[in-house]
């Protein structure tokens, strides 16, 4: 959750030097993004464990729960299981691929609720000011001020784990953050020439927020959401590690929860997990750089 | 983070406070009221875990827990005699610890306190170190390096690199203790306790510090680089004042500002990263108190840590506000 | 624990004693044969979760009682053979009728305050306290109907029938005397002397850093001469189980009460050159693990299905591959080494899959589209880790004989909702305390009226079936020994016939000590009592 500070941090740097954001771009975006090294490598590791988690069962078809195998076997030590099993012999190299789907799911899911619910505020905010402006900004300070892990605890605790709640819970812990960013963008662009001109033309408020502000307000919104999802993965991670996961399902962060009472012995069950972890969220904070220098090619040279 | 305020002089400044302060006592009533009543959603109650915790009880003992603690009113009464006592500034007590919520938080507020800050100080100086570095080589082999293990180092989830830590240095090499706050030889005052402590730190902060690193070496490096090619870095340059000046006196001084937006806005989430950090170390600290009492159900204690915390924020926001707009003149002239 | 030997004049002379004294009281010599017990030092014991208080008499909970237990004593203490001993009390009888018991307190006993120790305070202990705010004793002394205390050092307990259970709870560790001059006239469980408490034990309380620590120091007045060994005890609280096992493993704490580290790591511990893995001293708390069915949903009520479910199971591999064998089979709701009580012939189910779904076939639960005859859910209790992973094993194992499981887990104080309130499960797993008298642990599994809603630990499978009644209640009034033990081996092949549960396994806690340590008890209360005998050799 502390990611999403970053960027605002970083943005007010760009603000304090006095430099407009370039608007979003046209038909050249896809090819600079792809001559950027770093959200061309976070892309394709991103790529690569989305293909793995949407053909998981094309790839193994097993039921990644399934006690398969001598327990505690370690990596390349069996053919049959390469990465080795886990403490109740289920293969470790099966439950990677299967548990990229939930930890996905959870990450995207979790990202998506909290940006649906910053931006709508955040814009609500933003654009009628006033009275609506002040209950929102009171609302999310609200919010901001609860610890975000604690409150994600207490969600998950209240709906009992599970993989939606586990999304909901971490969605709802980080909206606040977002809110803000949005707020700020419209704050400015409420001002700008071209929606003062829509105003005065009539247009109504809803084509003025969906024609003019929002696409305006997207780089920022791509940006801080990519950084969203890595967040909520390692936040999955971190609830699991602290013994709230889903128990039908399979995640890394369910892996690690296992595997961590066997670290001692068996350190490779929370090293493998780990290692996907890493990747993924990696990839996904290169992925938000690249596109940050495409899509706010002056702002940062992060 | 509202508009930072144009601060003339004192007087103004006092209002400013003043003002702010005002705005926070809604917002602290509304935590209060949130925290309150989402948390009463949550199945079971004190009782329930106190009971399961024995092993076994009968009804009648569990009954009487209940009128003990004020649980068989119904929820608006309860809801009363807590904001009752909240406006005496009374946190209540804590039935499962034995002892009054405020004791409870004053005891664990600066153990939690001197890990986070200890760890934002170490983030802090190596990451405008590592910082300026990488962008001092901007594009060469040390930015590069730097940026990779910032980068790694940023998506590693905390508590297994505390893990590994342990494992390491504690359990092999044996050099440093893997947990707790103090060596259990009691007496101990001064400075032998205060090295006590000390050791007893390394770990726990350098776990939480590989994170907030990342940070502030990313953020320095473009806020460094951002700032080079302003107007007024290139005049004291052109002035033919010595790089090394230009970039102590004018770019860091600059690029400082978005840090302290940045720790102003890290020192508000105290509580969360210390959870996790907590529970590895064994720190007795607020993190592992508030999420201990959401699993006992000690509603009590619970708000009383969530509502501290919050004016924590409160009170922290203001300080960046404050410290901002001295910091940086052109806040007022904007 | 009474120690037999009489006080000597040399510190030296004491402590041959004491040595010659831990074997009659069957404790443990150490690892390192011959050498001699260092008196003084400090004992570091790790512990989970804190405890709410530090009265086990009042709010009891295992980690309450292992340091509690060392602050106060009880009348009585249990021996390797479930005898009671001497400890408060030194001598006592039980009259003819079996409707009073007369104790002779010790004289020479005071209140770590000074305070003299008399019958008042056992008066004031059984009657305000353990009667009253006690989960348990409510239930356990329900017949007990006065405490008179002739003089100062007598107290003789009035029953209004007899009851040979509550010998199983006048240990120390269950039944803690407490003293009444600071408890008197208040309610027991918010008078502040239960977080700084006051006792007559071995250890006296000196400070609770809450989160971090508790720590005891020596009681030099102890009535029991010759101990404590130990200077000072620190029972330190910490959260991870990874963390625990760092910290003995690094020799920063020396002592692991109740399975203080995870399943997985005892078997690289056992290996360890300083490190034991001791599974004796809670053969009083005999903690019985078993496999409820919700009896009032279909299609539970039929008894080939729950038939079908036990010869599913197969327990051997289930202590094996879950428990790291540290469990065993279990034949019936008693464990085996409570022999005095022990029924080994009753009804058993060996693992049989094939006969399992011939059963479920006869029910009438046929293979539908999948392979699935059956979808239920199941809920491990909220104890630990190892319980969620039971579950999974149950998974495999069922889906084997085309019965799906969907497992679902909860915190602690939701899980109690769910399963002794709501009662909303189809299947449930957990594991309660057998304690010394099936009376108190057993029975309030099978007995109809133990389904008590609200109530943890009670019967959640909410079986309520007249001949086990008809057994239970006989045992309950039942005065004589010799007709109660016929009936509680009645009751166990009642218990097995009817399977309202599945009787899983008899699950082995365990401490993890330093091996230099000597003194440990081994007795049937072994792993919560007092440290009062435990030096560390030389």
């Amino acid at each position: 959750m502390t990611v999403v500070l970053l960027t605002k941090a970083t943005r007010v740097a760009t603000l304090l030097s006095g430099r407009k954001r370039a608007k979003w771009p046209s038909s050249s975006f896809l090819r600079r993004l792809l001559r950027n090294r770093s959200a061309t490598f976070g892309g394709a590791v991103l790529i690569a464990a989305a293909l793995a988690a949407v053909f998981a069962g094309a790839i193994f078809d097993a039921d990644p729960l399934d006690m398969v195998g001598r327990p505690y076997t370690w990596p390349f030590t069996d053919r049959l299981h390469p990465l080795g099993t886990d403490m109740l012999g289920r293969d470790i190299l099966v439950g990677l691929v299967y548990a990229a789907r939930v930890s996905l799911a959870i990450g995207f899911a979790a990202a998506a609720l909290s940006t649906i619910l910053g931006v709508s505020l955040g814009v609500l905010a933003g654009y009628f000011g006033g009275w609506t402006d002040g209950l929102i900004s009171r609302l999310t300070e609200v919010f901001q001020t609860m610890p975000p892990l604690i409150l994600a605890v207490v969600v998950v605790t209240v709906l009992s784990p599970s993989v939606g709640s586990i999304a909901c819970g971490i969605g709802i812990a980080s909206w606040p953050q977002i809110a803000r960013i949005v707020r700020a963008e419209t704050l400015r662009l409420r001002d700008s020439e071209f929606v003062q001109a829509a105003v005065s033309v009539g247009e109504g408020h809803l084509r003025i927020v969906a024609g003019h502000i929002l696409p305006n307000a997207l780089p920022q919104i791509v940006v801080t959401g990519s950084i969203l999802v890595a967040s909520a993965i390692l936040t999955e991670a971190a609830l699991a590690f602290l013994g709230l996961g889903d128990p039908n399902e399979i995640s890394w962060g369910s892996m690690i929860g296992a595997g961590r009472e066997a670290m001692r012995t068996a350190w490779y069950m929370t090293a493998l997990p780990g290692l996907a972890i890493t990747a993924v969220v990696l990839s996904l904070n290169l992925l938000a750089d690249g596109l940050n220098d495409v899509l706010n090619p002056r702002a940062g040279n992060v | 983070m509202s508009k930072p305020p144009p601060v003339a002089g004192t007087s103004r400044a006092l209002r400013y406070l003043g003002l702010r302060c005002l705005q926070a006592v809604p917002t602290v009533i509304a935590i209060a009221v949130l925290n309150f009543f989402f948390l009463r959603l949550a199945p079971g109650d004190l009782v329930d875990t106190m009971a399961g915790e024995a092993g076994a009880a009968t009804p009648e003992y569990m009954a009487m827990l209940r009128q003990l603690y004020g649980l068989d009113q119904p929820v608006w009464t309860q809801f009363l005699h807590y904001l009752s006592r909240l406006a005496h500034l009374d946190l209540g007590y804590s039935f499962r610890n034995s002892t009054t919520v405020l004791d409870l938080i004053l005891s664990r507020l600066p153990n939690t306190a001197l890990l986070m800050l200890s760890s934002l100080a170490v983030a802090l100086v190596g990451g405008v170190a590592l910082g300026t570095i990488g962008a001092r080589w901007r594009g060469r082999w040390p930015d590069a390096l730097i940026s990779a293990i910032s980068t790694v180092g940023f998506a590693t989830p905390l508590f297994w690199i505390g893990l590994m830590l342990i494992v390491l240095f504690s359990v092999h090499l044996r050099w440093l203790p893997a947990g707790g706050m103090t060596d259990v030889e009691a007496g101990r005052t001064g400075l032998p306790y205060l090295l006590d402590v000390a050791r007893h730190l390394v770990l726990p902060v350098f776990s939480l510090a590989v994170f907030y690193v990342a940070i502030y070496a990313r953020m320095t490096r473009s806020a460094v680089l951002e700032v080079r090619d302003l107007d007024f870095v290139r005049t004291a340059r052109a002035k033919g004042l010595a790089p090394r000046k230009v970039m102590a006196r004018h770019v860091l001084r600059n690029a400082l500002l978005p840090i302290v937006t940045m720790t102003g806005l890290q020192f508000g989430t105290l509580l969360s990263g210390s959870v996790v950090i907590e529970t590895v170390f064994a720190w007795p600290g607020m993190g592992r108190l508030a999420f201990d009492a959401v699993f006992q159900r000690d509603l009590n204690l619970l708000l009383g840590v969530l509502l501290f915390s919050s004016c924590l924020v409160v009170v922290s926001n203001l300080c960046t506000d404050l410290l901002y707009s001295v910091l940086d003149p052109r806040i007022e002239v904007r | 624990m009474h120690r037999p030997f009489v006080w000597l004049p040399t510190r030296r002379s004491l402590l041959a004693a004491g040595t010659a004294g831990l074997a009659a009281a069957g404790l443990s010599r150490g690892a390192h044969a011959g050498d001699v017990a260092k008196p003084g030092g400090t004992l570091v014991v790790v512990l989970d979760p804190e405890p709410a208080g530090l009265v086990a008499g009042i709010s009891i909970s295992a980690p309450a009682v292992a340091v509690s237990s060392n602050i106060f004593d009880g009348l009585v203490v249990l021996d390797e053979t479930f005898t009671p001993r001497p400890q408060l009390a030194e001598s006592w009888e039980t009259s003819q009728d079996g409707l009073s018991i007369t104790f002779r307190l010790r004289k020479d006993v005071s209140w770590h305050d000074g305070k003299p120790f008399t019958s008042a305070d056992v008066q004031y202990s059984l009657i305000e306290v353990t009667k009253k705010t006690h989960p348990r004793g409510n239930a356990v002394f329900a017949n007990l109907t006065a405490v008179e205390t002739p003089d100062p050092h007598t107290a003789v307990f009035r029953f209004s029938r007899p009851s040979p259970v509550v010998w199983a709870a006048l240990e120390g560790t269950e039944t803690q005397i407490l003293p009444r001059h600071l408890y008197e006239g208040t309610n027991p469980i918010a008078n502040p002397w239960t977080a700084k408490p006051v006792g007559t034990g071995a250890f006296v309380f000196k400070e609770w850093i809450r989160g971090d620590r508790i720590v005891l120091e020596r009681n030099p007045n102890y009535w029991d001469k010759g101990c404590p060994l130990l200077d000072r005890i620190v029972f330190r609280t910490i959260r991870d189980a990874g963390s625990r096992t760092a910290t003995l493993e690094a020799g920063e704490a020396q002592y692991g009460a109740m399975n203080p580290v995870s399943l997985a790591d005892t078997e690289r511990l056992r290996g360890s050159a300083d490190l034991t893995v001791e599974t004796r001293g809670f053969e009083g708390s005999a903690p019985m693990y078993f496999f409820d069915f919700n009896m009032r949903r279909k299609p539970f009520d039929d008894i080939r299905v729950r038939q079908a479910f036990a010869h599913a199971l197969d327990r051997t591999a289930l202590a094996r591959t879950i428990w790291y064998g540290l469990a065993e089979p279990a034949t019936g709701p008693i464990p085996s080494y409570q022999k005095a009580f022990y029924n080994p012939d009753t009804p058993q189910y060996a693992f049989d899959p094939k006969k399992a779904e011939a059963l479920l076939d006869e029910a009438g639960l046929k293979r539908g589209p999948g392979g699935v005859r059956l979808r239920i859910d199941h809920v491990p209790c909220a104890y630990g880790d190892d319980y969620i992973r039971a579950a999974e094993f149950y998974r495999q194992a069922l889906k084997r004989i085309g019965v799906e499981l969907r497992v679902r887990t909860f915190d602690l104080p939701t899980y109690l909702r769910v399963i002794f309130t709501d009662y909303d499960f189809d299947t449930h797993s957990a594991w309660y305390s057998a304690y010394p008298d099936p009376q108190i642990g057993v029975q309030r599994r099978y007995w109809s009226q133990a389904i008590k809603k609200g109530t943890p630990s009670s019967n959640a499978s909410q079986v309520a079936d007249p001949d086990l009644d008809q057994v239970i209640e006989a045992i309950q009034v039942a005065g004589d020994p010799a007709e109660r033990h016929a009936l509680i081996r009645r009751f166990q092949s009642v218990a097995q016939e009817k399977l309202p549960s599945i009787n899983l396994l008899e699950l082995k806690f365990f401490r993890v000590y330093a091996k230099n340590l000597d003194g440990i008890s081994f007795a049937p209360f072994g792993g919560y009592q007092s440290f009062k005998t435990v030096s560390t050799s030389v």
